[in-house]
């Protein structure tokens, strides 16, 4: 620690200058993302809304349930998910292949493609040419100049990972080549088979149903993994617990993931195997999550004071315990008995928040956290906002997701009563939906301040200082406050 | 490392130790970060593996029902009839008057007659109608003899259609006892009564003794042999039965 490494400051102005380079496109994805993210909030607290009271704002046509759930799940995942996702790729493979972005016009102007892509496909699902297919509902010319648009973006990751430094391949950027390689494939063939060709609507259930699992799980999931083998090794300054576990968790995600989705098709007419093989897969998924979730808890709980001063570590080690119960609710969810009870509920949804706003987003949100300040070069403003963004968030999606999932058995077994009408069984739901809804609000306030934040940093508002905002009481244990410290000797964390 | 000519802050006209300065002074973040280090090799505890472990058990049990490939036996049950429910009150399907059961069961096995004889029964074209035809609504035995074996030459109104092949192939003895229930009381024919399939079984019997089993019958041999109803036990169309198995029901009171 005492003889300083000659190659830091080299390194500071090499990652510095990478951050420069990529200081637009990434700020980009990420204050258009929150901004969808809160699009897709209130129209989630809508159509949730319409589940107890169906008649809420339903004598419009384009406001009615079908379109506006779609709306809510496309803004969500298509303007929220895969920009935040985006914006952390370019920016990760670029730090850790060592490559200033020498195209960060280009992925601009194919994020705006992006956006307006995505844009016209949800005015299309509002002005009802959805396609009824979860996931896949905008019309079908999104997602060819989506699918461009992505490669816009990511073609540059994937040559800078070629042009890298020799050596070794640090574990995200496995997880990030695969999820780089990934996206096109099952985006790309799911869209050109269901809309490409004109097959059976069978098979175009089975590919959505499949394209819906590989979303979540060769997508989201180790974007969300690779970055947190990033931000807690990182902001710690510790080595990962164990680093063999985390190459052994990549490649059984690559082994497993892509055979799951079908078990959503339980009971449909396509060859009796595939239902099982995906619920087999989907169980499996609980390995990966396991190993990736335990190894870097364990990494974080070396040092917990850290990891509770640390906005980036708060959110990112509570996405990791996400992660964890994303696997578990996908072992039991999946598990034999229990799939004919909740294939047709709302615990599919919960789901899916789980994975995308428990687990994805909270690590994104902790990305940002740490991301921002450095091609911004300015601090967070207030440690008050992250803490509201914190604690709401928490309770908005431990609510969304317990209910939905708890809801969706209960709703299950009603169904299962086939003496009854349909209505009961929908009537066990309406509780549940009306706490979805007031927990959605939360997530809609905490959205509220966490887009203030972030806009505010985006104008260049942020603080000037040397010293990180963290979530400690400034008068607790420094007497003149974390600022108050110029010279840049103080606590290193962060 | 760096392009200089890419950075809009670095340009000729700067010096570069003291931007180089002023990149680590407004970098703070930046220069403050920690390396990441890859030499982790703590040891994993048991209970992750043996959590591993107990998820791959779920996982081949949920594989494991899966049973072969192809076989939809354990899915698609052929001739499956939903079970009774426990509570006893609701078993199966409510039972129904005789007639009824007979007369839904013989509509669908009509969908067969339907392509020559037409939906309401009147034929038209180069086919005869069973509307109000005398062979229909009487002797059971005859219609029952057309049916199986199809009919060559003129019908009962004497005029000559040519042959109506046999349907019978492949019959059971409840689908023709249906069809000729339904005939019979269908198309402004109303008979009333009831072809058991006891009644049709002893037809397709009689049908398979005859001297030339196998060809398509005639008038001549129709009033020959065959002119009089089906032997069995006749039916009270208002009897109660399990409109799956057209068994009589029990019923209460």
């Amino acid at each position: 620690m005492s003889v300083p490494d000659p190659n830091y400051d080299k390194d500071g102005v090499l990652r510095a200058s990478i951050d420069r380079s990529l200081r637009h496109p990434v700020m980009f994805f990420f204050t258009s993302g929150a901004a969808w993210l809160a699009v897709a909030i209130l129209l989630g607290i809508v159509s949730n809304a319409k589940v107890t009271s169906p008649d809420y704002l339903g004598d419009c046509s384009w406001m009615t349930y079908g379109r506006v759930n779609a709306a809510h799940q496309a803004a969500l995942i298509y303007g929220w998910g895969c920009q935040a996702a985006f914006g952390m790729m370019i920016w990760l493979m670029a730090r850790l292949s060592r490559q200033t972005c020498r195209n960060a016009g280009t992925i601009l102007v194919a994020g705006h493609v992006w956006n307006f892509a995505l844009s016209l496909g949800i005015i299309g699902i509002f002005a009802g040419g959805g396609t009824g297919m979860p996931w896949m509902e905008m019309p079908s010319f999104a997602w060819m100049p989506m699918l461009l648009a992505y490669i816009g973006i990511a073609i540059w990751s994937m040559v800078q990972f070629k042009v890298r430094p020799a050596g070794h391949t640090y574990i995200s950027q496995w997880y990030l080549l695969a999820a780089l390689i990934w996206f096109p494939w099952f985006f790309g063939s799911s869209h050109f088979l269901v809309h490409g060709f004109g097959g059976s609507p069978l098979g175009a259930a089975g590919v959505n149903a499949w394209f819906r699992s590989a979303m979540l799980l060769l997508f989201f999931a180790p974007v969300g993994i690779a970055m947190a083998y990033y931000l807690v090794p990182k902001v710690l300054g510790r080595p990962v617990y164990n680093y063999s576990l985390s190459l052994i968790g990549f490649w059984t995600l690559a082994i497993v993931a892509p055979w799951a989705g079908l078990q959503k098709m339980t009971g449909a007419p396509i060859p009796n195997f595939l239902p099982y093989l995906g619920a087999f897969a989907a169980i499996l998924f609980a390995v990966p999550a396991a190993m990736a979730g335990i190894n870097l808890l364990k990494t974080a709980a070396t040092d917990l004071k850290t990891v509770n001063e640390s906005p980036t570590l708060r959110f990112t080690v509570w996405g990791l315990i996400f992660l964890l119960v994303f696997g578990l609710a996908s072992v039991v969810l999946n598990a034999p008995k229990i799939i004919s009870i909740t294939q047709f509920t709302i615990s599919g949804y919960g789901f899916e928040v789980l994975g995308i706003y428990g687990f994805f987003s909270f690590i994104a949100f902790g990305a940002i956290y740490f991301i921002v300040p450095r091609i911004t070069r300015r601090e967070w403003l207030s440690r008050r906002l992250i803490k509201m963004h914190f604690f709401l968030s928490i309770y908005g999606v431990s609510v969304v997701v317990l209910v939905a999932l708890f809801g969706g058995l209960m709703q299950g077994v009603g169904q299962e009563d086939f003496t009854q009408p349909w209505y009961n069984a929908a009537g066990f739901a309406s509780p549940y939906a009306l706490a979805t809804t007031v927990a959605w609000s939360f997530l809609l306030i905490s959205n509220v301040f966490f887009f203030l934040h972030l806009t505010l940093m985006w104008l260049r508002l942020g603080r000037r200082s040397s010293h990180p905002t963290l979530l400690v009481d400034p008068h607790h244990d420094n007497p003149h406050g974390p600022e108050g410290d110029i010279d840049n000797a103080g606590s290193m964390v962060h | 490392m760096q392009d200089s000519s890419n950075k809009p802050d670095l340009d000729e006209s700067l010096n570069v130790t003291e931007s180089h300065d002023r990149t680590v002074r407004d970098a703070a973040a930046v220069q403050r970060e920690k390396h990441v280090d890859e030499g982790g090799r703590e040891p994993m505890s048991l209970w992750v593996f043996g959590a591993c472990a107990f998820i791959l058990l779920i996982a081949g049990l949920a594989l494991g029902s899966a049973g072969t490939l192809f076989n939809y036996d354990e899915t698609v049950r052929p001739g499956y009839v939903r079970a009774a429910l426990d509570g006893g009150d609701s078993a199966g399907p409510p039972p129904a008057e005789a007639l009824k059961v007979y007369m839904a069961k013989g509509e669908k096995i009509y969908g067969k007659c339907i392509g020559c004889h037409a939906p309401d029964g009147k034929g038209g074209g180069a086919y005869p109608a069973l509307a109000g035809s005398d062979w229909v609504v009487g002797d059971t035995q005859k219609f029952a003899m057309i049916v199986l074996n199809g009919l060559s030459g003129p019908s009962s109104t004497g005029k000559n259609w040519g042959v109506m092949p046999a349907q019978g192939i492949g019959m059971s003895p409840t689908d023709l006892a249906a069809v000729m229930t339904y005939v019979r009381n269908s198309f402004g024919n109303s008979v009333g009564d009831v072809v058991t399939s006891e009644m049709a079984a002893e037809a397709i019997a009689i049908s398979e003794a005859r001297a030339n089993a196998g060809a398509p019958t005639s008038a001549d041999e129709l009033s020959a042999d065959h002119a009089k109803m089906l032997p069995g036990e006749p039916l009270d169309p208002s009897t109660m039965l399990d409109p799956i198995t057209l068994e009589p029901v029990e019923t209460e009171g």
